[in-house]
């Protein structure tokens, strides 16, 4: 640490992040206005409407939580190329309570009777077991029951909403008090908090996605949704720098290097979703035994086969070329495209985890998912607008920002 | 040589400053005194006592094993306890604990490199040399475990007369290939790593059979910038190739179980869960070992109290990601609804092995959490025993996977105890006693520690003033 360490200041970027927000409230409330109608016009008792919902609200889940292991993670390694960054995934983190509000509609269909005779229930059959499965069901009651299901949910958001709050305030105090045992603090309380968060975020993966289908199971699956949000958290946050940059913000806070190196992570992430995906693919094919390949067999089976294609090529394939060169890493518009195609991806990747446990024998995507992505994720970037509005997009008082922008790759 | 051994540790007003923590080379004022340290080893006539103690009793573990191989080779697979239902026993066990140890040098050095952790340069090179003798250990059970040896190079795919090819479908060939390749590209690294230090080492030889022989191994290496220039990127590659091997290696090892239906064994968790182990495992030794060899050889400088610090850190992350993965194997027994595997899971907490899976807990997930309290990541005597425990729970780990799956099986009537003959424990005994002795014969004439790497490290190295921690590359 130099002595005689160049201060930096903050930058308040009031007004791209009051458009970016405003833009998002639009996006929202007319995305889910014509989700909403598109999904009364189906006349399935709304069922099609709360899978799309399920799955952007899973979405945007994964980039809330994504960003508090991105942020925890930080700490615990007392990472210093991030120190730029990490103000954006703070933002992030601000919205946690407001996605807890927006789990609140999924009560609707678990509560709901409607549908139960037609398709078994609306998203969880397990809530009235039926079928070939009603009996193995029936024994994970003591699990799968509203009661503890919705009281599990409560106990996540309270937890993730706690942390989050702790980490984004520290955060922001630093940048008034620019006291330096704030990081200190912050390093330490990350190492409780990461097992904590590990602990619950794998157990809300098996309730809201893997509980879809109650009678398949699988050990990775939380760590499958894991490697998915971090992959996603370092491809929002390029997006979102990119944006500030192009209205004159972090101009020379975030680097060419910061880029290189969040697109190092993408790629290593990018690796290691596909390394989680074959494990338990490769797992069940080989083993071979019913109730594990039933899972695989409708989505590797018409009419979810082409879907499925997109998994392997789509997620893997085509982004580890896309990003394996340096040279893209190191020009930010393509990095740009990248982390946005992975996103889409991403969704994609949730999408093809639940709807076919509901729609075995259809495709059902259409412009009910289209709209119902594009509002929810205009609300949350309504709130992650409004952090952003209040706040500096720079953690200019950490200690080890100077190191942060020494730092080349070569 | 010892000029180091008894400086003094880093105060804890030293390490409990987190923002600005002690240079990772202490107590050396000039590029020299590392090179002197390091290189004084090789070059001294005599080691110190404690050196030849241990080299005459690894020595002695190292005529055990080859007593015992001897007897396996002449007698047949019947000297050991496997037999139905545990056809699988400890050469299992054996192998899968010694390439869980090999995981750590290519981690520390390929892993820790491309996440820029200074403090790797102080523990890379003898982790890397840890990681070579600890393969080799691997290798050794499947290659005596074939029975009948002299046609083992059948598992090669050769074309001969009787049409015989290794099935592909099998996890243990993927085992062979997957082991085969790791052991390559970490033997390359090591040696790629130690080209300019062996030149260091013929450049100060004193006699012309030592000049000759670091002199082939170095390659014609003279320190020129270009030699410089392709060694970083060479060394910037193979880590990059590595890095998946590393994580490749022990998930292929778990699928020899996952990908059979036997329940305790066919879980999707293996491959990362077996990652983790191992890393937990690796660290484990490389403490057991970096403890005795600092004091030892007189690396206190370079082998801080700040690097003892962080591997107790590392060994407490990986020790709860292993406990995450027991958690989530019982967890899912019982949601899976599967009666086999719920009878499995609670015949391995309380079956006739429970004494097995609880010393596996104890050690694993337990013990570990001491380091919580910075006092106890700051006591070398207990961070040895506290890494011996790890190395012995990582070993029942593979035994309890191994014996509590096979030895109440799908037919009752065919369940039985499993006990290992003297003729197995002499010779997991004896492997240690290959380990050290490939060991101490690395410590006693290649260089311990990457000469190169740790004065990239050092202040000196950047003139223009440091931040804080310095990266390397």
């Amino acid at each position: 640490m130099n002595h005689t360490a160049p201060t930096y200041s903050a930058d308040f970027a009031t007004a791209a992040a009051s458009r970016l927000s405003r833009a998002g409230f639009l996006c929202g409330v007319v995305g889910l206005a014509v989700a909403i109608g598109l999904g009364l016009a189906e006349g399935d008792h709304m069922r099609h409407f709360w899978l799309s919902y399920l799955i952007a609200f899973a979405f945007v889940l994964t980039l809330g939580v994504g960003g508090l292991f991105f942020v925890l993670i930080q700490h615990i390694t007392g990472a210093k190329w991030s120190v730029t960054v990490r103000r954006q995934a703070e933002f992030a983190i601000g919205t946690i309570p407001f996605l807890a509000f927006l789990a609140l509609p999924l009560l609707v269909p678990l509560f709901s009777h409607e549908g139960v005779e037609e398709f078994g229930g609306l998203l969880w059959s397990w809530v009235h077991p039926h079928g070939d499965h009603a009996a193995l069901i029936t024994s994970k009651v003591p699990f799968l029951n509203v009661n503890f299901f919705v009281g599990r949910f409560v106990g996540y958001f309270l937890i993730w909403s706690l942390m989050a709050r702790y980490f984004k305030n520290a955060s922001i105090e630093q940048d008034k008090t620019g006291e330096h045992e704030l990081t200190v603090r912050m390093r330490t309380r990350s190492a409780l908090c990461l097992i904590v968060l590990a602990l619950t975020y794998s157990f809300a993966a098996f309730d809201l996605l893997m509980s879809t289908d109650p009678a398949w199971f699988s050990t990775i699956f939380g760590v499958y949704l894991f490697g998915a949000s971090f992959l996603a958290i370092h491809c929002f946050l390029v997006l979102s720098t990119l944006y500030y940059q192009r209205q004159g913000h972090l101009k020379k806070m975030v680097t060419i290097e910061h880029y290189h190196d969040l697109g190092k992570l993408m790629l290593a992430f990018t690796i290691f979703w596909a390394y989680i995906a074959f494990s338990q693919y490769m797992l069940y094919w080989y083993g071979n035994i019913p109730e594990e390949t039933a899972w695989y067999l409708i989505r590797i089976t018409s009419p979810w086969t082409n879907w499925s294609w997109i998994e392997p090529i789509g997620h893997f394939f085509i982004p580890f070329l896309g990003i394996l060169s340096r040279h893209i890493k190191r020009k930010p518009p393509l990095l740009g495209f990248w982390a946005f195609y992975i996103l889409v991806v991403h969704y994609i990747d949730l999408y093809w985890l639940v709807a076919p446990n509901l729609y075995p024998d259809t495709v059902p995507f259409n412009g009910v998912e289209v709209f119902a992505l594009i509002g929810v994720v205009g609300l949350f970037l309504w709130k992650y607008g409004q952090q952003a509005k209040q706040h500096s997009l720079l953690a200019h008082r950490d200690p080890l920002i100077s190191d942060c922008l020494a730092f080349q790759n070569y | 040589m010892a000029k180091y051994a008894n400086v003094n540790e880093l105060s804890d007003s030293q390490l409990d400053n987190l923002l600005e923590p002690p240079a990772l080379v202490q107590n050396a004022e000039t590029f020299h005194d590392i090179t002197e340290s390091v290189c004084s080893i090789a070059e001294a006539d005599r080691m110190p006592r404690s050196w030849y103690v241990l080299f005459t009793l690894a020595l002695c573990f190292l005529g055990v094993l080859g007593a015992m191989i001897f007897h396996l080779f002449t007698t047949g697979v019947g000297v050991w306890g496997n037999n139905q239902p545990v056809a699988w026993g400890f050469p299992i066990v054996n192998f899968v604990f010694w390439v869980g140890i090999g995981h750590a040098g290519t981690l520390i050095s390929a892993v820790l490199y491309l996440f820029r952790q200074g403090w790797r340069t102080g523990i890379n090179r003898f982790s890397e040399a840890m990681t070579i003798f600890a393969v080799c250990c691997a290798g050794l059970f499947p290659a005596i475990h074939v029975g009948r040896v002299w046609v083992i190079y059948w598992v090669f795919p050769i074309p001969n007369q009787m049409d015989m090819w290794p099935n592909f479908r099998s996890p243990l060939l993927w085992d062979v290939f997957a082991v085969g390749t790791y052991f390559t590209v970490s033997l390359l690294f090591w040696y790629m790593g130690m080209v300019p230090d062996l030149a260091t080492q013929r450049d100060r030889a004193k006699t012309k059979l030592r000049q000759f022989l670091y002199g082939i191994f170095a390659l014609g290496w003279n320190g020129s910038n270009r030699h410089w220039h392709r060694y970083e990127r060479a060394y910037l590659l193979l880590a990059a190739l590595a890095t998946p091997l590393v994580l490749s290696v022990h998930s292929v090892v778990s699928f020899d179980f996952a990908v059979a239906q036997i329940p305790g064994w066919h879980t999707t968790i293996f491959p990362p869960y077996f990652v983790a182990g191992a890393i937990f495992s690796g660290f484990a030794m490389v403490l057991t070992l970096s403890i005795p060899a600092r004091a030892l050889f007189g690396f206190k400088h370079i082998i801080t109290m700040r690097h003892i610090e962080l591997m107790c850190k590392v060994i407490m992350c990986t020790g709860m990601l292993v406990g995450y993965a027991y958690a989530m194997e019982f967890f899912m027994a019982w949601y899976s609804g599967n009666r086999y595997e719920g009878f499995t899971f609670v015949n391995r907490a309380f079956g006739p092995y429970a004494w097995a899976y609880w010393t596996m807990v104890s050690c694993n997930v337990i013990s570990p959490q001491i380091f919580w309290f910075k006092r106890a990541r700051r006591c070398i005597p207990l961070i040895f025993v506290i890494s011996i425990f790890v190395n012995i729970g990582m070993w029942f780990e593979r035994f309890v996977i191994t014996v509590t799956s096979l030895n109440r099986d799908f037919l009752p009537s065919s369940w039985n105890y499993f006990s290992p003959t003297i003729v197995d424990i002499l010779t997991l005994a004896g492997s240690f006693g290959l380990f050290f002795t490939l060991f101490l014969l690395f410590c006693r004439w290649l260089p311990q520690v990457a000469i190169s790497e740790v004065k990239n490290v050092m202040p000196s190295a950047h003139p223009h003033g440091n931040h804080g921690e310095v990266n390397h590359d």
